[in-house]
């Protein structure tokens, strides 16, 4: 099952009616048999490695609770950290691994080759994988007591509205909210449907239209022209934002109407002036989890290298971000490009915001704009390594850009006009969001006739023109 | 060393960090409230601290800044 299945609307409503039907106390338990449920209708031996997952870190983080000094307390949290990490390197990466160990040994004339494993990413484990490190490594630090209700943590876990693709959320964040009697508010109940409308314009109308053109032209980057591939190019950032954002949306208004609060996970990312800027609006909850849970141990231990310490550390959290997409060299070089990017802007940081200052830039629109196109021209350039399946096609693709001229593929003309009339609503949002949050009120409106009006307007532009045969969501993948 | 002493000796490290001379630090202000104090600078700034009071935080100790004054209390408490 997931958010834009059929299913979905059938399970969600019945779940909402039995949740809050349930008493209080017991109101955890309805949603982790739901959240089971849920997981369990995509493949349910994938079930087995959650729950597998759950009974490790409960073990372990119980021991160490128990440890309050000594090495077994560390030992228990690297044990559990191995082992839950096992099955997401044996699916993820086991099968690149293997060809890589072959290829070694056939520099040396040795032919062993290990069985090719046909193997299916069970859908959730990078993210539900980092949630239960995360929080192992919380009990370890005494941020957080480790929990003594399997419940709880088994629902933080695989609870269902986050387990697909996040946010990756903290337990600091959910435990309380889990063991909290919630009651039934309006307020959230209308936020959340709220973000569950915009989350689904973003995906159905934005990110599914402009999908059908962006992947017309990258299945076949040989015969398209380097104006088209351009086009794609500046399009695909702008999909994969509406699509996982779309997503989180979606993840964070179902949580909300049942009285969770689950954190943001994008924040306007196309109004950053700067790349470090745009990292803090873009992927939010996987990269404030690798800067907690990487960058900073690992920035800390090179300090005495000042600046040059911190560019290591970028370079490390940002090739770990990059495998951690995917097992491929594509992802490996997306990495390294945005540990760059953050590295050039770390070492000038002092001398830019002097000039700023000394130019009284940073509050000139021109100034913010310049900023804003460049953010996404450096972000863009690096998507092409995340869209394409090898490096080669990522090189062709450039390579085409500045050599092959011709104008513009267009294909269906409907789906263009479509795609971008849905994205320039949800860029118009975003700014006005950005710089004017109290102007042209349409879902904040006093007055329910236009609320009523805006909601109606979008609910119409999702059955019209949205796209209800598009598929997974980008970041199942991962 | 007093409280006081500990805040004009941060002070004078953050004006220099952030490049701005008319910072003044309150026990509650964060990261937030200053243009530039971001996980990249941050280090900087640990780094700076660390030499100019000649002590070495823990990783640990980190974790408890949320603020100016958490950081006041971690520094007093290593000298």
């Amino acid at each position: 099952m997931n958010f834009t299945s059929f299913n979905f609307l059938i399970f969600f409503p019945l779940l909402v009616i039995l949740y809050y039907a349930t008493p209080a106390k017991y109101r955890y338990i309805t949603l982790l048999i739901a959240s089971y449920f849920f997981y369990i209708n995509i493949k349910p031996v994938f079930a087995l490695i959650t729950a597998g997952v759950t009974l490790s870190t409960y073990l372990f983080t119980s021991l160490m609770g128990r440890t309050n000094t000594g090495p077994w307390k560390k030992r228990f949290m690297v044990i559990n950290i191995i082992l839950i990490l096992l099955p997401l390197f044996f699916f993820k990466y086991f099968n690149n691994i293997n060809a890589g160990i072959f290829a070694l040994l056939e520099l040396f004339h040795l032919k062993w080759p290990l069985p090719k494993i046909k193997l299916f990413l069970p859908i959730g484990i990078s993210f539900y994988t980092f949630m239960a490190i995360g929080y192992t490594v919380d009990v370890y630090n005494e941020e957080i007591e480790s929990e003594k209700n399997i419940g709880i943590l088994a629902l933080f876990v695989s609870f269902f509205p986050s387990i697909l693709s996040g946010p990756i959320e903290r337990a600091k964040n959910m435990l309380p909210q889990f063991k909290a009697q919630i009651n039934l508010d309006y307020n959230m109940v209308s936020q959340g449907l709220k973000f569950m409308l915009w989350g689904y314009f973003m995906k159905l109308v934005v990110a599914d239209r402009l999908g059908i053109y962006v992947d017309a032209i990258y299945g076949n980057i040989y015969q398209h022209n380097g104006t088209s591939l351009l086009f794609a190019s500046f399009l695909y950032p702008f999909q994969e934002y509406a699509d996982f954002g779309g997503y989180s949306l979606i993840a964070i208004g179902t949580a909300r109407i049942l009285g969770i609060n689950v954190m943001q996970n994008f924040n306007r990312p196309f109004l950053a002036t700067s790349m470090s800027e745009f990292w803090r609006r873009w992927h939010i909850s996987l990269i404030s989890w690798l800067t907690d849970y990487v960058y900073t141990p690992l920035s800390f231990s090179f300090r005495k290298y000042k600046v040059w310490g911190i560019v290591i550390a970028l370079m490390i959290t940002f090739f770990i971000s990059g495998i951690w997409h995917g097992a491929a060299l594509t992802f490996v070089v997306w990495g390294l490009m945005q540990g760059l990017f953050l590295s050039i802007e770390a070492l000038t940081n002092k001398e830019k915001s002097i000039f700023e200052k000394k130019h009284n830039l940073s509050k000139k629109s021109w100034y913010i704009s310049i900023g804003v196109c460049f953010t996404f021209l450096l972000f863009a350039a690096s998507e092409v390594f995340a869209r394409t399946t090898n490096i080669n096609d990522a090189f062709t693709v450039y390579r085409r850009i500045f050599t092959v001229s011709g104008t513009l593929f267009i294909g269906r003309l409907s789906i263009l006009i479509y795609g971008i009339f849905g994205l320039s609503i949800l860029l118009l949002k975003d700014l006005r969001d950005e710089f004017a949050p109290s102007w042209f009120l349409l879902f904040e409106n006093k007055h329910k006739f236009v609320r009523v009006i805006a909601y109606s307007s979008i609910i119409i532009l999702i059955l019209l023109i949205g796209v209800f045969d598009g598929g997974q969501f980008i970041y199942y993948q991962f | 060393m007093e409280r006081a002493e500990v805040l004009s000796k941060l002070t004078v490290i953050f004006r220099r960090l952030f490049s701005n001379d008319s910072l003044a630090l309150t026990n509650e202000l964060t990261a937030k409230d200053v243009g530039g104090w971001d996980s990249l600078s941050h280090m900087l700034l640990i780094t700076e601290i660390e030499s100019a009071f000649s002590i070495k935080f823990k990783l640990k100790d980190l974790n408890k800044m949320k603020n100016v004054g958490d950081m006041i209390d971690i520094i007093i408490a290593k000298l």
